[in-house]
């Protein structure tokens, strides 16, 4: 085991007054140094102010936090001389060229000695360098990625953020993103704590996984682990009116059942033993769509927090409200 | 701090030099205006006799340099805005930059972006047959006053607009703080002329000072070198209350 690169303790964040919204509820996370850690949750569930909050843009409400052995609340410049960032939307200087973009981050990060060395074999690594002197703005979506990449590994940082890394992006360019990450991780040894709703991209890249939702984290573990703490299967129906939830659960091997009008989320031991005894208690008229879902990342969040990790969370609308009364105070 | 300075401050003038559009607009524009203004006032000011010269265009150019610092800063702080609104400014401070050296980019950067009009306005005025008399030290006296005016005008709207990401702040801040200091002024006009309570503004109003030492250097008059003393106390002290505002109130995102 490493050292761990990122803990969290108790760390709330609240944004405006008391009576703002607990965008984090007493979270707690140790990060191992080295690893590919990823934050799992819908839009709206924290994991964005959790970056803000290590990475020192926003305060911290209580609780503490410290990356790369600094806390980020009291060492926020030594904090920051060490980590590097990616955005989920591409920030560069369109108007400038890779060299020069790279140029001010090196700037930036307070001067880097030899960093046209650096600069060069990162173009190289991302095969940017035979483009190197043209403007920004010319870039495709894949290269303007990559350059930004290229500019939070820079300075060598030991941490790196990546808050959503594939949001928006074609399915090419999506995976073309995963082999960077598992490179870079391999290539510089960083520690990358990534952001992401979707599920395949936590399962494909991650070595170890929180799972987030209002504010707090549900679960931790390795893909494999919160799968197996998922035995069960999820069968979705779709049933006429004389289907009721009594009935259901009466059936052996029934574990819990959720319903939305005529729709059902029923977790069962087996769907295979499930799915006989249903038909034979139910007209089969009456059902009009059967799914089955077999443990899975999707099953482990839906079984956590009750909703879909697609589902638009109440949370988000609330910031959003939130988010246009700052604007419209300026 | 004096590499992320550099760093910052050099992006700022290189964005201007990368957009063909802005630089035609800095370059025509302050040409318009001593076109446009300065030819419908001419005649009035030669018969009026008040202007200290019979070419209207050498008294208004030191007041039009002057109050053309003013949009200076709404440019300095709406490159600031936008910097908010497409994240850059998270960019920056995620690194070890600090809030004071962002604002202190912005505001040089945003003064030495004013600078670029004088070269283009001294040639404008000539065409208009301004003629220029100065020695080295006045040319220098001359610049250092408009940076310094430019300088503090830069620092107090980044210090208005800090805490705000919304486009159109630096534009109503403009409009509120350009009417009353560009014509309670002596930039276009001798504030000899002006009633009590206007003379009382434009008596403390640094473009006043501005124009009226550089009015001194361009028609020879006695000049009062207290005036430079008067725009460096300016500069700094809007310097300062942007460097504690900055540090204190500037919103990320």
């Amino acid at each position: 085991m490493n050292p761990p690169a990122i803990v969290v303790r108790d760390l709330s964040k609240r944004y405006g007054n008391a009576h703002g919204v607990l965008a984090l509820d007493k979270v707690n996370l140790s990060i191992e140094g080295g690893t590919v850690f990823g934050l799992m949750g819908p839009n709206g569930a924290g994991k964005t102010t959790l970056i803000k909050v290590l990475t020192g843009i926003s305060d911290i409400t209580s609780g503490s936090a410290s990356v790369a052995g600094f806390d980020v609340r009291k060492e926020s410049l030594k904090v920051r001389a060490r980590i590097g960032w990616v955005a989920a939307e591409v920030i560069l200087e369109d108007d400038f060229s890779a060299w020069e973009n790279l140029w001010l981050q090196a700037e930036l990060e307070g001067g880097i000695k030899g960093w046209e060395e650096r600069a060069q074999y990162l173009l190289e690594y991302f095969g940017l360098a035979d483009r190197k002197n043209d403007k920004v703005s010319k870039y495709s979506t894949g290269m303007r990625k990559k350059l930004e990449i290229a500019l939070a590994l820079l300075h060598q940082p030991s941490v790196i953020f990546m808050d959503e890394p594939t949001i928006g992006l074609d399915v090419a360019t999506r995976r073309m993103l995963w082999d960077i990450v598992t490179g870079i991780h391999k290539e510089f040894g960083v520690t990358v704590l990534l952001t992401t709703h979707y599920i395949e991209e936590a399962d494909a890249l991650c070595d170890r996984i929180a799972i987030i939702d209002r504010g707090r984290i549900v679960a931790e573990g390795t893909p494999s682990e919160l799968k197996a703490r998922v035995r069960s299967d999820i069968v979705q129906l779709e049933t006429g009116q004389s289907v009721d939830a009594p009935m259901l659960s009466s059936i052996p091997g029934v574990q819990e059942v959720r319903a939305q009008g005529n729709d059902w989320i029923i977790q069962v031991a087996a769907s295979e033993e499930f799915l006989p005894q249903l038909f034979a208690r139910v007209q089969t008229n009456e059902i009009r769509r059967v799914s089955v879902e077999k443990p899975s990342l999707e099953t482990v969040f839906l079984q956590l927090t009750g909703h879909r990790i697609g589902e638009e969370e109440p949370m988000h609308d609330i910031r959003k409200f939130y988010a246009q009364v700052r604007r419209a105070r300026g | 701090m004096r590499t992320q300075l550099w760093g910052l401050y050099a992006r700022e003038v290189m964005r201007v030099f990368r957009n063909p559009f802005v630089v035609l607009i800095t370059l025509v524009s302050p040409f318009m205006w001593l076109a446009f203004f300065g030819s419908s006032f001419t005649n009035i000011a030669a018969a009026s006799g008040r202007f200290g010269t019979a070419n209207y265009f050498a008294f208004l150019l030191p007041g039009t340099l002057s109050t053309s610092m003013l949009s200076v800063g709404m440019f300095g702080s709406m490159s600031s805005i936008q910097d908010k609104r497409f994240g850059f400014m998270k960019r920056i401070l995620i690194t070890p930059t600090s809030k004071q050296t962002i604002f202190l980019s912005k505001s040089l950067g945003a003064a030495s972006r004013g600078l670029i009009q004088v070269p283009v306005m001294v040639v404008a005025a000539y065409v208009f047959g301004v003629r220029f008399p100065l020695s080295a030290l006045e040319w220098a006296g001359w610049v250092a006053a408009l940076f310094l005016l430019a300088f503090g005008f830069a620092s107090l709207f980044l210090a208005i607009t800090a805490p705000s990401t919304d486009w159109q702040t630096p534009g109503v801040v403009a409009n509120f703080i350009t009417m009353p200091l560009m014509f309670a002024s002596a930039s276009l006009f001798p504030s000899s002329a002006f009633p009590g309570w206007m003379q009382a503004i434009s008596s403390v109003n640094p473009i006043t000072f501005s124009a009226e030492l550089g009015r001194a250097f361009l028609l020879g008059t006695a000049v009062n070198w207290w005036e430079l003393g008067y725009l460096a106390v300016f500069g700094l002290a809007m310097a300062l209350v942007g460097y504690f505002v900055t540090a204190r109130w500037l919103k990320v995102d």
